[in-house]
C-alpha cells in the first residue's frame, strides 16, 4: 500500500513537473504571455453558517481590496451543477444573493448571475430546485442561462487543448467584471474544483452539448487552462463554508470548512483554497501550470488579508487516484 | 378522468399567450427565433415553426422555412445557431429534420442530411477509444460497443442527440424517404445504446448511469426524449420502469421539463392506462407555470409549452405515429 502511494505521489509530481516545465518553456520563448500580477491578494473570512450576516461579512471583506466597481457590469458565476436533495453540491444561494447585493451596494451598475450547467439541460429546473431562483427573486437580481445565450467565437492564441477557438456566451464577453463563485470541492477527474474549474460553466451547451464533451475529450486540465486564458475571472468569492470531500463534485460528503475566500487572482484563490483543504496545489497539474503564467501560486506573491491560513489537521478525503494530493 | 371545461379553457388561453409571445419574439430580419437575444437558432426556430403551424392551416411556405435553412451547413447538416463558423450539431440537425418531415417539405430538400446523419460515427466507434474504456477509463459504466450520436463531431454519443436522431430516422423510415442498408443497423445500435445508458433505477440523464460507483439520478427532459425514441420498445422493463418514473414527476417546477414530459407521454397514451390522467394533470400544471410567457427566457421553452398544451396536436416532434415494428 505504501509503495503504491509512493508511486502515485511520484507519478503525480512527475506529471505536474513535466507540465510546468513545458509551460515555462513556452513563456520563456514568448509563445505564452505571462499574465501574473506582481502581487495578488487573498482574504480568508471566517463564516460558520450561511444564516449569519453574510452581506456585512462580504462588504467588510471586499473593502479590503479597494475595488472600483462604479458603473461596471458584473457577472457572478456560481457553481450550479445539479440539485441533489440534502447534498451541498452548489454554491449556496444565500452567498450568491449576498454577493450580488454587496457588489451593487459598492457601486456596480448591474449585477447578473449566470451559469451553464454541464449535465443538466434544464437550467431553470436546477435554479428552482437549488433555491437560487427564490433568493435572486427576493433580491431582484436577474439570472441568465449561459448555455443558451448568444455565442461569439474567441480565438485561442496559444492552446493547450489544440483547439484554435472557443465559443463563449456574449454575456460573459461583454461583462466588465466576471466573479467566479465556486464551491470548495474535490473532483473525481481534476482533483479539486475551485474558481478555475468553475469557469467550465461559461462554455455554452448550445455549441458543445451536454456535457461539454469536447473539453473532456481534449483533457479537462488542458481545457481549464484554455478557458481561463481566454476569459480569466477578475475576482473570486469561494464558498468554503461547507465544502465537499471524497467523491466530488456530486457524490462526496459535506465538510465544514467555515471559510469564504476572496481573491483578485483565480490562481491565487485556488492555491489558498487547496491548502485550506489540506491538499498540495503544486500537485494539482492544472494549478501548477496555471501558476507559471495565469496567476500567482507562490506565497511571496500572495498578499494574505483578514484571517490567517490554517491547514486542517485532517485533509479533505480524496479518491485513491488523488491520494498524492494530500499534504 | 376528464379534464373540466374550465381547465381546458385555462390551457387554451395559456397556449394563446404562448403563441402570441412566439410571434412577438420572431426576429425582425432573419425571420426565425433565438433561444434568447437575436442570434438565430435551429432548435427554437424548429419548435416555434411547429407550435405556430399547429394553429394554422398547412402547408407551410418555403419563405417561412427560410430561417431554418439559414442554419444549414454546406454539408447538409444544421448548426445550433446561424454563424458561418459554427460546426454541424447532430441534435440541431435531427430536430430540423423532424420539423421538415412533420411540415411535409419535399424530401429532396433534406434527404442528403438524413444520409449524413445515418453515417455519422461518434468517438466510441473507434477501436482505440473502446480499448481505452476497457483498460484505462473504467470509472464510467458504459458499453462502448453500443453507440448512438454525439452532439458534435469527434465526441462521444449522448442520450439527447441519440434520441432525437432515432426519432428523425424512424420518421424518415415511415415516410420511406430513406433507403439505406445502414438504417436498421443504426436504429438497433442507437436503441441498444439508450438501454445501456439508463440509470439503475430507471430514467436517463445525459448518459452516465453510474460514475465512480455512484448511481446518478435521471433527468426529466432526457428521460422524456429517450422514452419517445424507445416508444416501439415499450414492452421492455427498462422502458416501462422509466415511464413509471417519468409519470411520477408531474410536480416538476420547470415548464421546460414538464413540456417534454407531456410530449413524450402523449406517445404512450395508448400503451398504458395511467398515462392519460397524468397528461391532464401535467397540462393543467404547465398552464399555470407559463402564465407569464414574457418572463420565460428561452424561446424553445415557450414553443415546447405551446405544443404540449395543444391536446390535438399532430405536430408533436416526439411522436412517430405509425408503428412499423
Amino acid at each position: 500500500m505504501r509503495a503504491l502511494m509512493n508511486r502515485r505521489i511520484f507519478g503525480g509530481s512527475l506529471l505536474a513537473g513535466t507540465g510546468v516545465l513545458a509551460v515555462r518553456r513556452l513563456c520563456s520563448t514568448g509563445r505564452l504571455r505571462d499574465r501574473r500580477k506582481s502581487q495578488s491578494r487573498v482574504a480568508i473570512l471566517n463564516a460558520n453558517s450561511y444564516d449569519g450576516p453574510l452581506d456585512r461579512l462580504l462588504l467588510d471583506g471586499l473593502r479590503l481590496f479597494d475595488l472600483d466597481l462604479r458603473g461596471k457590469r458584473v457577472l457572478l458565476k456560481p457553481n450550479l451543477v445539479e440539485y441533489i436533495a440534502g447534498a451541498d453540491v452548489n454554491t449556496d444561494p444565500r452567498l450568491v444573493g449576498a454577493a450580488a447585493t454587496t457588489l451593487l451596494s459598492m457601486g456596480a451598475k448591474s449585477v447578473l448571475v449566470g451559469e451553464g450547467p454541464g449535465h443538466q439541460r434544464d437550467t431553470f429546473l436546477v435554479l428552482a430546485e437549488s433555491g437560487l431562483e427564490k433568493e435572486l427573486q427576493s433580491r431582484r437580481v436577474r439570472f441568465i442561462d449561459l448555455n443558451r445565450d448568444e455565442i461569439r467565437q474567441v480565438a485561442l492564441k496559444r492552446s493547450f487543448t489544440g483547439l484554435d477557438k472557443l465559443w463563449l456566451p456574449r454575456t460573459v464577453l461583454t461583462s466588465d467584471v466576471v466573479v467566479s463563485m465556486p464551491k470548495v470541492k474535490t473532483h473525481h477527474w481534476a482533483g479539486v474544483t475551485l474558481s478555475m474549474k468553475n469557469l467550465f460553466g461559461v462554455v455554452p451547451g448550445v455549441a458543445y452539448g451536454w456535457p461539454k464533451n469536447l473539453l473532456h475529450c481534449k483533457g479537462i486540465e488542458r481545457s481549464i487552462l484554455d478557458i481561463n486564458a481566454a476569459i480569466p475571472a477578475h475576482f473570486v468569492i469561494a464558498d468554503g463554508i461547507i465544502g465537499m470531500e471524497g467523491n466530488g463534485p456530486l457524490h462526496g460528503s459535506p465538510r465544514n470548512l467555515g471559510r469564504i475566500v476572496l481573491a483578485d487572482d483565480p490562481v491565487a484563490a485556488d492555491f489558498v483554497c487547496t491548502r485550506l483543504m489540506g491538499l498540495d496545489p503544486l500537485r494539482v497539474n492544472y494549478l501548477a501550470q496555471a501558476a507559471e503564467f495565469l496567476g500567482n501560486g507562490t506565497p511571496d506573491r500572495i498578499g494574505q488579508l483578514a484571517e490567517p491560513m490554517l491547514v486542517p489537521q485532517e485533509p479533505f478525503a480524496v479518491l485513491p487516484e488523488f491520494a498524492h494530493l494530500r499534504i | 378522468m376528464k379534464t373540466s371545461f374550465a381547465a381546458l379553457e385555462r390551457q387554451r388561453l395559456a397556449r394563446c399567450r404562448l403563441l402570441a409571445e412566439l410571434l412577438y419574439r420572431r426576429l425582425p430580419r432573419a425571420g426565425g427565433w433565438s433561444h434568447c437575444g437575436i442570434q438565430l437558432g435551429t432548435e427554437p426556430t424548429s419548435l416555434a415553426l411547429l407550435a405556430l403551424r399547429s394553429s394554422r392551416s398547412p402547408p407551410v411556405s418555403i419563405e417561412e422555412l427560410a430561417p431554418l435553412f439559414a442554419c444549414q451547413r454546406p454539408n447538409g447538416l444544421w448548426s445550433a445557431v446561424r454563424d458561418r463558423d459554427t460546426e454541424a450539431n447532430f441534435w440541431a440537425s435531427a430536430i430540423a429534420l423532424n420539423t421538415l418531415m412533420i411540415l411535409g417539405v419535399a424530401s429532396e430538400m433534406f434527404v442528403g442530411a438524413l444520409d449524413r446523419l445515418l453515417h455519422c460515427k461518434p468517438l466510441e466507434s473507434s477501436w482505440l477509444v473502446r480499448l481505452k474504456f476497457r483498460i484505462a477509463d473504467r470509472q464510467v459504466r458504459l458499453d462502448p460497443t453500443k453507440f448512438g450520436w454525439p452532439w458534435i463531431s469527434n465526441t462521444m454519443s449522448w442520450v439527447e442527440p441519440t434520441s432525437m436522431v432515432l426519432i428523425a430516422l424512424e420518421r424518415a423510415k415511415n415516410l420511406t424517404v430513406i433507403h439505406d442498408d445502414q438504417l436498421w443497423y443504426r436504429l438497433n445500435l442507437g436503441t441498444d445504446m439508450l438501454l445501456d445508458r439508463a440509470c439503475p433505477d430507471g430514467g436517463w440523464n445525459a448518459g452516465n448511469g453510474i460514475v465512480y460507483g455512484a448511481p446518478l439520478r435521471p433527468h426529466l427532459d432526457a428521460t422524456a426524449l429517450a422514452l419517445a425514441a424507445l416508444r416501439f420498445h415499450y414492452h421492455l422493463p427498462t422502458v416501462n420502469s422509466s415511464l413509471t418514473w417519468m409519470l411520477s414527476q408531474i410536480d416538476c417546477p420547470s415548464a421546460y421539463s414538464l413540456a417534454w414530459l407531456i410530449l413524450s407521454a402523449t406517445a404512450y397514451k395508448d400503451c398504458r392506462s395511467d398515462v392519460l390522467p397524468v397528461l391532464h394533470t401535467a397540462r393543467e400544471r404547465l398552464a399555470a407555470l407559463v402564465e407569464e410567457p414574457e418572463q420565460i427566457q428561452d424561446t424553445s421553452t415557450i414553443a415546447l409549452a405551446a405544443l404540449a398544451l395543444d391536446p390535438e396536436t399532430a405536430d408533436n416532434p416526439l411522436e412517430v405515429r405509425s408503428c412499423a415494428h
